[in-house]
């Protein structure tokens, strides 16, 4: 969270992630061209250049997967939420070490050509019409452009320029990137693997990535929000006994947004599920000291009048709530950001329940 | 001109018009529009590299933001329900393709002589 914006918003945290990052990245490519090149298919001689290659690919494919599970594993378990913290710096450098892998590859096989390098690796292969043999190349282009286009739009800046929705739209590429990337691999060094370390490897993590994924929606369909009722223009939320102290219930309203409806110390404020960052689920935060704080990266807005604490200056949308008899109403129609309205006490009659 | 000239042609014109759009959307566009980055200065070399590849999308949210047309609940309602798609049919292409490949393998399950896949290619001029 900046007032102005800055080149990179480092932290002790973003330190820590980067650093481990790093190492596991230095870790990879050491065992990969130091350690045990005979596990991977490396006892026939190659050059320095291929086998460069090789470590390089390997570790950007290790790491594509890396960052493709933890979405959905964030969404099974909270407590791998921290790695969501700073995933985009992860992103950025899996791109550098991808990039690498395409250098080497650009300047052993394409370099020595005539023609340019990159018209070369355009059209050395256009077997397009069979499966055996099949340009695998253009798949990693693809995947690397799709990289790319996702680092250089990765900055704050991007999010709030494009909104946050269509932001997120654009970096769902990277599904689409990992396809790429598997059928790249697939269609490439896979159909000449010898020694299958690599071959379990690779269809592990493809196959984890999407169990994963699927196990992820599976789940979301079974517990996810339910469409609040609709009671005179007013949706109903819940009773007034469900509500936990510093939690919310969160409902889709007929719009399709979410609203979250806090409980503060017995006093009900209704906000806009979504972050403004990211869109990140607000529900799923606990309210401290009126302050409810984005699970994804630690924005924090007051549930009153969906403003961030000064200096800060991101605001949600609010909603008006009313009681009827002991069922939760909120109007469906969102004040715009920022605007305050004023707590519903709980009635008194389950406040004593709720608060112990 | 061949099909890799042409594609490396508009590869090279789309990024010579974004290099424009960003020369004028950051030097006097970027202000008017975000109060953020009015004065902030060290960050907008960062941005380059992303007006060259969505130039198009950034004079569209430029004429957006500078008009007065945004719509802010845009900005709160996440499309969740997408995952829901990328889950299912990830997988399903993902097991398609390691299949496939799988299937054209010349030497798995067991090994067998390899067979040339296509004429050897003409010579490069």
């Amino acid at each position: 969270m900046s007032v102005k914006y800055i080149p990179v918003q480092w932290n002790r945290n973003k330190w820590i992630y980067d650093a481990v990052m790093l190492i596991g990245v230095i870790l990879f490519l050491y065992l990969f061209l130091f350690v045990s090149p005979e596990i991977l298919s490396h006892e026939n001689p190659i050059n320095p250049q291929i086998h460069n290659a090789r470590a390089f690919g390997a570790c950007a494919f290790i790491m594509l997967t890396v960052i493709l599970c933890i979405g959905p594993l964030a969404r099974i378990d909270r407590r791998f939420l921290p790695l969501l913290y700073n995933r985009r710096h992860f992103g950025v450098m899996t791109l550098f070490v991808a990039i690498t892998h395409a250098s080497y590859i650009l300047n052993w096989y394409f370099a020595f050509s005539s023609s340019n390098k990159f018209e070369a690796l355009l059209f050395a292969n256009t077997s397009y019409g069979q499966l055996a043999g099949f340009p695998f190349e253009v798949f990693g282009v693809f995947a690397l452009f799709c990289l790319a286009l996702l680092a250089v739009t990765s900055h704050d800046f991007w999010m709030k320029f494009l909104t946050p929705p269509v932001w997120k739209r654009l970096h769902s590429l990277v599904y689409f990137a990992y396809v790429s990337v598997v059928a790249h691999v697939s269609f490439g060094i896979l159909l000449d693997q010898q020694n299958h370390v690599f071959t379990v490897i690779f269809v592990g993590g493809a196959l984890s990535v999407a169990g994963l994924h699927a196990y992820a929606a599976w789940l979301e369909y079974k517990a996810g929000d339910d469409i609040g009722s609709n009671q005179g223009g007013w949706v109903d939320i819940c009773d007034a006994s469900e509500f936990r102290d510093g939690f919310a219930k969160i409902k889709i309203l007929p719009s399709g947004e979410r609203v979250a409806v806090f409980n503060q110390g017995g006093n009900l404020s209704a906000i806009s599920n979504a972050c403004a960052h990211q869109n990140g689920p607000l529900g799923e935060g606990r309210v401290i000291d009126c302050l409810v704080t984005c699970p994804w990266h630690g924005f924090q807005y007051d549930v009153t009048n969906g403003r961030s604490p000064a200096p800060f200056t991101e605001k949600i949308p609010t909603y008006n709530l009313r009681l009827d008899g002991t069922r939760v109403l909120v109007d469906p129609v969102a004040n715009s950001p920022g605007t305050y309205v004023e707590p519903v006490p709980l009635p008194d009659v389950v406040t004593k329940e709720v608060l112990v | 001109m061949n099909e890799a000239e042409l594609i490396l042609f508009a590869a090279k014109i789309w990024c010579g018009i974004g290099a424009l759009v960003a020369v004028v959307f950051l030097t006097f566009g970027i202000d008017r529009i975000d109060e953020d980055a009015d004065g902030a200065y060290v960050f907008r070399p960062l941005l380059v590299p992303g007006v060259l590849l969505i130039w198009p999308m950034v004079l569209w949210r430029w004429y957006i933001l500078a008009d007065g047309k945004d719509e802010w609940s845009h900005r709160y309602r996440p499309k969740r329900h997408n995952h829901v798609w990328f889950a299912l049919l990830m997988p399903v292409a993902i097991v398609i393709i390691i299949g496939a490949a799988f299937s054209v393998r010349q030497t798995w399950p067991g090994d067998i002589a390899p067979e040339p896949l296509s004429a050897p290619a003409e010579v490069s001029e």
